[in-house]
Order: C-alpha cells, then structure tokens, then sequence
C-alpha cells in the first residue's frame, strides 16, 4: 500500500479572520478573512479602499475593532514588540525622525528593533548602498527630496532584516525612472532574498510587475484574493499583437474569423481571439503570413478583474 | 558607484534587550536637547553654581573646627575670630545635629529651589524636541512600526527630561553635597548631614518626576514647536505672578502654578521653619540675627500648603496623561 506524503503547505504569513475596523460608524474594514502564503503580494484597491487600514491593524498601529489577525505566525495585539521585529514598513505619508541625517535615523531605526549600535550602524551603510543612496547619507533628511525620502523609507524598513515587508504606496512622488529603480529593488526582495512583499498600491501597473498574488480590497472588504497567474488564466482569449505593418490586413483577417479588434494608440492591435492559447491567433498570422513582433498575452487581465470586482462591490453595496 | 558588495545581505545576531531599546530612545533624546549651544550653556551654569555652593560648605565647614586652615588664616588677621572659631569647634562636637545638620538642610533648602527655576527652564527649552517634533514629522509612525511600543517610546521621553533635569539640578546638588562634606574637615560631616542630603533626594525624585511628566504632557499639546515651548514659559510666569497676587483674593488659584505647588512639598519635605527655629535657639550669634525674620514668614515656612499641592500636582499628572494618551499615537 502507498504511503501518503503529507502535503507540505508554506506557513502563512498573514492570516486574519473577520477582521473588522471601524472609526465610529464607518467600516474601514469589514469581516476581512484572508490566508497569505509568503511571495510578492499585491494589495490593490482604489483610494479609501481600506489598504493602509489593514496595514496598519497588522502593524498594531490601529486597534482592531473585532475578529483577530495573526502575521508571521503571531498573534496581532498581544505579541506586537516581537512581530515588529520580523517587519519592516514604509507608510504613505512623510515621515522621519527630524534633525537627524540619513545614515544616522537609518542607524537609530535598526537601535529601535533591537540591533546593537555597531551591527545597527554597518546594516544601515549596507541598505542605504541597496536602495542606492550615496554622500547625501550625511545630509539631513530635511533636505532630501521626494525621490530620496522615499529610498530612505525602504532602508529604514529593511534595516533590521525583516522576514516580512509591507510597502504602502512605496512609488508616490517619484518620477518614472525613480519608480522604475524602487520597483526593481522592491522586486528582488523576493525574488532573490525571499523577503515576503506587501505591496499597497492604487497603481495596477506597479503590482503587476512585482507580484504573485493579489489581493483586491474595496469598501473596507476583500473582493478578490488569488494569484497572478489565475487571475490572468480567467482572462484568456485576448491578446494585444505588435506588428511592424500590413496592420489593415491583420485587422481584415480578424474580421474573417468574427474575432473583434481594436487599434489602440500604442500602435498595438489588441485582438479578442476566444480560446485559451494563442495557436488559433498564429495559426492566423502563419495564414496571413505575417511574422508578429511580440504578442503580450492577456494584457489587461488585472485591469478588468480590479474594474469587475470594483463593478460587482458597487452593485451589491 | 559603490565599490563593495551592495546586495542585501542577512543579518543574523542577537537583538538587544527592551530596556537597551528604551535607553536608545532616551539618548537620541538627550542628544537632540545637548545640541542647543542654550542648552549647554545652563548646564554649564549650573554646575559652576554646584561649585559654588562647594566652597560656601568648605567655608562653613572650615569655621566649624578651631585649627582649619581657614580659621588660622583669620587668625592672622584677628585673633577674636580665631577664639570665635574655637568655641564653635567645641559647639560642633557638643550639638553636631544642629551644626551640621541644620545648617546643610537651610542651605540646601534654598539651594535645591533656586536650581529647580534652572530646571524648569532646561525642560522649558527641551520640550519642543520632546514630542511636539515628532508629532510634526510623524515620527510616532515610525516608532510605532518598530519593535518598541507607545509605553516604551513615552519612558524614552521620560528619561530623556528626567536627565535634563537632573544635569540642571539634582546632579549639581547631590555634587556640591557630596563634594562639600568631602572637603569638610571632619568625616563625620557626611553622617551628620545625611537628613539634608535625604531631603534633596527626596523632594528632588518627587519633583523631577512631577515635572517631566508635566513637560511630556505639555509637549504633546501641539506639534508647533514655538506654541509648546510659549505653553511652558506662559504656564510658569503665569503661575509665578499670579500665586503672590491670588494670596489676597482666591488662595485656591495658586495652586494653578506647579511651581507654587513645588514649594509647598519641598516646604513639607525639608521643614525650613523648623531648622530656623532651632537655629534661632541654639546657634549664638544667629540667633539675635533670625529673630529679625518677619513672623508672617516663619508662619509661611511652618504651614505648606501639601493637600492642595499634592491635589492640584496629581490633578495637572491627570491632564497630561490625558493629552499624551490621546495625542500620542500613529495617526
């Protein structure tokens, strides 16, 4: 008789059951239930969703209202010193330690979690070189720009090497080539140094990038919690093509077969093709003869679920 | 570009203890207050005071035994004095109590308030960078995410001003103490003088507490720096004018000022009414000199006011725990 292999599930990382905060009569989060295996996760919703609340309740930074919460394994409220010091946060707002210079708050905040003042001042060199800040460590924050404040946000968070990141809206104020480099850094958190990532966003683009799961919160409820991958697989049958020309023809062909396409101002040909793989749409330019220059498959995938999910919250409410 | 490693490397160690973390919080604190050039200075001036509250110990000490090289010093130049000296000794070894401890208890009565006024005006100084600072940069947010929580961030504050005054004040008493009687001519000086320097360290632990706690609450009342440290000053100077004027009209509104209600337990904890009485009747010369202290006086020093004080003190304890519990949080 086969032995059964027991099913080795990762711990959870965040857990929470009907997790409910209210500011007087108003619900910021309502009955949330959710179970988070570690990765980059994407917490989406628009603005006043609740995603800076739940953060913050995790964090112990707001009381919770009902129900209970556990993150890295701990009970939120009653173990808040020790899960504080498995996790790192960058809040929204500005904030920092005022006369201080970088390399010293970045120092103090390591002092703060518990790491002694030698290993607390290399770590803090050590991340201000991760998230590349250079000589302007020495200056003092109130100096800094937008850009800088935010690089040192992430070093502060990480300092104290963390098993666990919440990033909330770690990209606000920064030009695109500083929003480029930070989700870079942000992406390799997990993907080279298995730091778990929370990423708090309203901006569908950045999470898309990073993360693996997603978690689309509106209302103060959890609309959607699954992967990236899943999400993507419910929206198969589009595809956007990238043609070097002979766009009309393609468009034609397309007509042929009833599938639906649009121009779009990129010069991309978004197509809706109805099947789950891409073999009836190269069959169709392998017809056409007409060699693509790249296919993004199911290019808004993310897009439409938030919209749909946002759609079906407001119908129900 | 950075020519080391700059990938995120692990960090695996041993994390401090709780109350590391605490002492961290202080010391930034304290490091933040010690950069006022202002700061530095009324330290400085009050250490020199401690110096001099040294050598008026020394030079009473000295007068008290008959062949210290101060009284051989006058002797040179008026052997009365010497004699003077010499009958004193003879005092000093038949009422020590009263020599020593009478006379160091006045003394640092009078001391221990006059240094307190410093304290009150180092606090006065600090308390914009207590918490009202933090509180216009959202620091507390960043406190809060650590591994240190609202307690523990409020006792780091709280040691901070606890510190600052006792740099301000109790340090420079409890030296010019120690330092005085260590130049005494007798040992016994120190045993002698252990009521007055209990009463310091009572009325001072008492105090300094009172106050730093007040300084917190006041220092979360806005996150203006210039509108905490003005509350400070206003509530002080208020405090002062109005206690002598309220005398006359309503007794019950001097009890608005914590300094007033400072008195009153530093009055009920070193009884200066009671040392001058016994002054007056025992030391010679003294004596005939006291008796031309206004009775109203004496009866001021012999009857503090300690229940209002003390009532008024926990009632102002109870406002500012209020304000910090209710100003002091992440959002």
């Amino acid at each position: 008789m086969p032995t059964m292999q027991p099913l080795m599930l990762p711990p959870l990382v965040i857990e929470t059951q009907n997790l409910t905060k209210a500011f007087g009569q108003q619900k910021a989060l309502d009955g949330v239930n959710l179970q988070v295996v570690p990765g980059a996760i994407g917490l989406l919703g628009p603005n006043g969703a609740g995603k800076s609340t739940l953060i913050k309740c995790l964090l112990q930074l707001q009381p919770i209202t009902s129900g209970s919460a556990r993150l890295l394994g701990r009970e939120v409220g009653s173990e808040g010193r020790e899960i504080r010091k498995r996790v790192g946060y960058t809040p929204e707002q500005d904030c920092h330690i005022p006369g201080m210079v970088g390399c010293e708050y970045v120092t103090y905040c390591a002092q703060l979690c518990g790491l002694p003042f030698q290993a607390a001042r290399q770590r803090a060199h050590e991340m201000l070189d991760f998230v590349g800040m250079g000589q302007e460590r020495y200056r003092k924050i109130e100096s800094y720009s937008t850009g800088m404040r935010q690089r040192l946000k992430l070093a502060q968070a990480m300092v104290h090497d963390p098993e666990i990141i919440f990033l909330d809206e770690p990209t606000n104020g920064l030009d695109p080539k500083g929003q480029a480099q930070i989700l870079d850094l942000v992406n390799s958190l997990w993907k080279r140094y298995g730091i778990t990532v929370v990423l708090s966003s309203h901006l569908l683009h950045d999470v898309d990038r990073i993360c693996e799961q997603i978690i689309i919160i509106a209302r103060g409820r959890v609309l959607v919690h699954d992967t990236l991958e899943n999400l993507k697989a419910r929206r198969r049958g589009a595809a956007e093509v990238v043609l070097s020309g002979r766009h009309q023809e393609f468009e034609s062909a397309c007509l042929r077969r009833n599938w639906a396409c649009e121009p779009l101002p990129n010069g991309h040909i978004k197509v809706e093709h109805h099947s789950d793989s891409l073999n009836s749409l190269l069959g169709l330019l392998d017809e056409i003869k007409l060699p693509p220059l790249e296919i993004i498959p199911s290019p808004n995938a993310l897009e439409e679920t938030f919209v749909q999910a946002l759609e079906i919250s407001h119908a129900t409410a | 570009m950075p020519l080391h490693d700059t990938s995120y490397q692990h960090w695996e160690g041993v994390h401090l203890g709780l109350w590391r973390r605490r002492w961290v919080i202080a010391r930034a604190g304290l490091r933040a207050c010690l950069q006022g050039k202002w700061m530095r200075h009324l330290i400085v001036l009050c250490w020199v005071s401690a110096l001099g509250m040294t050598t008026v110990l020394f030079l009473v000490g000295q007068l008290l035994v008959a062949n210290s090289i101060v009284v051989k010093w006058m002797g040179n130049f008026n052997p009365a004095l010497q004699a003077f000296a010499g009958m004193l000794t003879t005092w000093l070894e038949q009422h020590p109590e009263i020599s020593v401890r009478t006379t160091q208890d006045v003394l640092f009565y009078y001391f221990c308030i006059g240094l307190m006024r410093a304290g009150i005006f180092a606090l006065g100084m600090a308390i914009p960078l207590l918490i009202t600072r933090d509180l216009a940069s959202n620091a507390i947010i960043i406190y809060s995410s650590k591994a240190v929580s609202r307690g523990d961030y409020l006792l780091g504050k709280f040691i901070t001003a606890f510190v600052l005054i006792f740099l301000t004040w109790l340090g420079p008493v409890c030296a010019a103490w120690f330092v005085g009687n260590l130049l005494a001519p007798d040992w016994r000086f120190f045993w002698h003088s252990r009521v007055a320097v209990a009463h310091v360290l009572v009325f001072g632990a008492a105090s300094m507490t009172v106050l730093s706690l007040l300084a917190l609450g006041v220092s979360a009342i806005s996150s203006k720096e210039k509108s905490t440290a003005a509350v400070w000053f206003m509530w002080w100077i208020f405090g002062g004018v109005l206690a002598p004027i309220a005398v006359q009209t309503q007794p019950w509104l001097r009890h608005l000022s914590f300094n007033f209600d400072l008195d009153q337990l530093a009055l009920a904890v070193f009884r200066p009414a009671h040392d001058l009485t016994i002054a007056q009747t025992n030391i010679p010369i003294l004596g005939d000199m006291l008796r031309g202290v206004r009775p109203q006086t004496l009866a001021s020093l012999a009857t503090p006011e300690l229940q209002g004080a003390v009532a008024a003190l926990l009632v102002m304890l109870a406002l500012a725990a209020f304000l910090i519990r209710n100003r002091v949080r992440p959002e």
